[in-house]
């Protein structure tokens, strides 16, 4: 009879194959880097808490046919510790001839012994599944911002995935916008042109991860329902994010006052023309907007055409007002036994998405040999 | 008791899965996969319809076509719960 068990060692292989077929639509065998990095993941960072691991679905003559991937996370909700799993890549092999093996993984992964269940990149169908299991969606966290930088450019950038000869346009797109920005003045929500203001008596640098995973835990300190990392598993997690090759460059920086007090960081990759991809930005309460100006101003400086992210209810605020726009491409949800953890999701106390999630690892975004 | 079970059941696919039309008979040997009438999300409404309607618990073992593909299938899982 077909079963729902740990993911092993064994799995690896299988999972890989899976994953690169029906999540990466490619037809070429899963590469040694995959496989590696699906182990690493799943397993070795996972071993501080073996109760709350990733499943699979075994078939009758005992070959994988579906997986869901969990991340254990430490996590705080007041002086409460609180066990979470961070469900991520989930694929079923037979979804159409076996719905029965999708239905089961998720179904044992969110009766297991963590306090909190959620997911940041649900698609229509997970997220119709997560509702049938009782899982609430939170739609203050399941936006995706985009900020237009250069009109043009964003233009080929998005176009260039389906067309990708749009490329040879780019030294005009340049001139249009350099156009439009001397004509803009003002912000607009086709382009933008830093202008005078707080943000100016602010600097950001370069960060080490040592530095950044330290001030995360900082700014993280102000959610009610937060990540409990320690310094060494957020090191961790970061040295997992330094490469994300199909987003472009990582740029990590530290956001100060000029007498040097850390107000702010984020995360983003990016290459010159592109469109940037942010996974996480905190600010201390009150420096949302200003630590956002400091992000923008800097993907400006880079040349990115544009950049995104997923939003978080903290920095929504600041978010209105600064021309962001705003889409839906995929949701986050959470499923909690208890009523005050699932309130305070709901009413965006909650710390998640981004390093609080799936979004800091290789499997989004990056390319492997 | 096994037809107001067939019932029950045949109500509650017609309504989820049909979205209501019952102008074509349903039939209780009818496989809800081979037809395409169901899929993951409509196996977890349905194992949820089950616990709550018929006051049982569904193991994950018990997720299985054996049990759940069909109308009379369905019935004769309820009924050994039942029992048990």
């Amino acid at each position: 009879m077909p079963s729902v068990r740990p993911f092993a060692a064994g799995d690896v292989d299988a999972v890989a194959d899976m994953f690169q077929r029906l999540l990466r639509k490619s037809r070429l065998p899963a590469s040694a880097d995959l496989r590696a990095y699906l182990r690493a993941l799943f397993l070795d960072f996972c071993k501080h808490d073996p109760d709350i691991c990733s499943r699979v679905h075994v078939r009758d003559d005992g070959t994988v046919s579906g997986f869901l991937g969990v991340l254990p996370f430490d996590m705080r909700f007041g002086d409460r510790s609180v066990r979470a799993a961070a469900c991520g890549t989930f694929v079923s092999d037979t979804r159409e001839s076996d719905p029965f093996a999708g239905a089961r993984l998720l179904r044992d992964v969110l009766s297991g012994p963590q306090d909190l269940s959620f997911t940041e990149t649900s698609n229509d169908i997970s997220t119709s599944m997560w509702r049938s299991m009782r899982a609430t969606p939170l739609a203050p966290y399941s936006l995706e911002w985009l900020r237009v930088l250069k009109p043009s450019a964003f233009l080929l950038a998005a176009a260039a995935p389906r067309l990708p000869g749009l490329k040879l346009l780019a030294p005009l797109a340049r001139g249009a916008d350099r156009f439009v920005t001397r004509r803009g003045g003002q912000q607009a929500w086709i382009h933008y042109s830093p202008a005078a203001g707080r943000a100016d008596a602010l600097v950001d640098t370069e960060a080490e991860n040592d530095e950044f995973a330290g001030l995360c835990l900082e700014f993280a300190g102000r959610f009610a329902l937060r990540p409990d990392w320690d310094q060494t598993t957020l090191e961790t997690m970061l040295g997992h994010a330094e490469r994300k090759a199909l987003h472009g460059e990582r740029v990590q920086r530290v956001v100060r006052t000029r007498a040097g007090k850390p107000v702010g960081l984020y995360l983003y990759y990016g290459d010159r023309g592109g469109i940037g991809r942010t996974v996480q930005v905190m600010a201390a309460a009150g420096h949302e907007a200003i630590v956002l100006d400091r992000l923008l101003r800097s993907a400006s400086e880079r040349g990115l055409a544009a950049i995104r992210g997923r939003t978080q209810p903290n920095l929504l605020q600041a978010m209105i007002g600064s021309k962001f726009a705003f889409l839906q491409t995929s949701a986050t949800l959470v499923h909690a036994r208890d009523p005050e953890l699932l309130q305070a999701a709901v009413n965006g106390q909650a710390f998640l998405n981004g390093l609080a999630g799936e979004g800091w690892t290789r499997l989004i975004g990056d390319r492997f040999g | 008791m096994s037809d107001e079970i067939k019932t029950t059941v045949r109500t509650f696919v017609v309504e989820n899965f049909l979205f209501g039309d019952d102008s074509q008979p349903l039939a209780s040997d009818l496989s809800f996969i081979d037809n395409d009438l169901i899929d993951s999300t409509g196996i977890l409404e349905l194992v949820g319809f089950l616990e709550e309607r018929f006051a049982i618990t569904v193991a994950d073992a018990d997720i299985v076509p054996a049990n759940l593909d069909t109308i009379d299938r369905i019935a004769g899982f309820i009924a050994r719960k039942q029992a048990a």
